[in-house]
């Protein structure tokens, strides 16, 4: 009996955490539902080929396994090699492009 | 509600944005490791050969047991030939009139011309004034055609700079450049 009065009561820890990741989760949700999130990634993959980036990704990964020989390389050495770098060198008017579209599904989505 | 929430979209944005921009990395990353691994990329295969055949080569070169060109026997030049360690073309002698081969005729020279006994007698026969100049005498002038002339250049005896002189096509090529 002690027990059960003591203990926290579960699904009110939930509600009182979980309010932005559950946002998040739902407007993912909302995202991959609609296919809006497919569309985005395709437009971001078109945008990022056509400026060049994913020639400077692949350049640096080709220069890497150069370097360390094409059988020491793993993907995760890659992943961390790449990440930094792509993060900063997406073009300004692309991100722009893409927020904007992400921003207009947010607001049509309505919450 | 648009305050908070203008502010709220526009991290939310930028948390997608990176999601996506994340995801694409990550198949980027997939991409070049996947053709890493398999060897797909022509260029990076090429310049490994490349790299490997000169290590080889610069082995090769620094291997003492290689006497340079002269052991020739096992290696092959850069256009794949190989060339026995004694030059097997045939000549005739300009002196005796002989059959030699060229990687014998500097030995043969030295006995048809100078060194040896029968050879000074025949010597002394015909010219007696350029005994020691062999250059001047008739039979080298008739020599002109070969390139290969130059393996008098091989006597130890000191007239071959002379000699050499003499000919046209003044080549000084070492047996091993002919074709």
């Amino acid at each position: 009996m002690k027990h059960s009065v003591n203990r926290p009561p579960t699904p009110d820890g939930a509600e009182d955490q979980g309010n932005e990741p559950t946002l998040q989760e739902i407007i993912n949700i909302k995202l991959i539902e609609s296919g809006e999130k497919e569309r985005l990634m395709e437009l971001l993959r078109e945008r990022l080929i056509e400026c060049g980036w994913k020639d400077e990704m692949k350049a640096l990964c080709r220069s890497y396994v150069k370097k360390k020989g094409r059988n020491n390389v793993t993907l995760d050495d890659l992943v961390h090699l790449i990440t930094p770098k792509g993060r900063a060198s997406v073009p300004d008017f692309v991100k722009a492009e893409l927020l904007q579209r992400i921003r207009s599904f947010l607001m049509s989505a309505a919450l | 509600m648009s305050g908070p929430n203008e502010d709220n979209n526009t991290q939310l944005s930028s948390h997608i944005f990176g999601d996506l921009l994340d995801s694409i990395i990550v198949d980027v990353a997939s991409e070049c490791h996947r053709i890493a691994k398999l060897g797909l990329d022509r260029n990076l295969e090429e310049e490994e050969e490349e790299m490997r055949l000169s290590a080889q080569a610069r082995a090769r070169v620094a291997d003492p047991s290689n006497s340079s060109e002269t052991n020739t026997k096992y290696v092959v030049d850069i256009f794949g030939q190989t060339h026995p360690s004694v030059a097997t073309e045939i000549f005739e002698c300009m002196n005796c009139g002989r059959s030699i081969a060229a990687g014998r005729f500097a030995p043969h020279l030295e006995k048809c011309m100078g060194k040896g006994r029968k050879a000074r007698l025949k010597v002394t026969r015909s010219s007696t004034a350029a005994q020691n100049r062999y250059s001047r005498g008739s039979p080298v002038s008739t020599y002109s055609p070969y390139s290969n002339s130059t393996s008098t250049n091989r006597l130890s005896n000191g007239t071959p700079s002379v000699a050499g002189e003499e000919y046209s096509n003044g080549t000084y090529e070492e047996p091993w450049n002919k074709t």
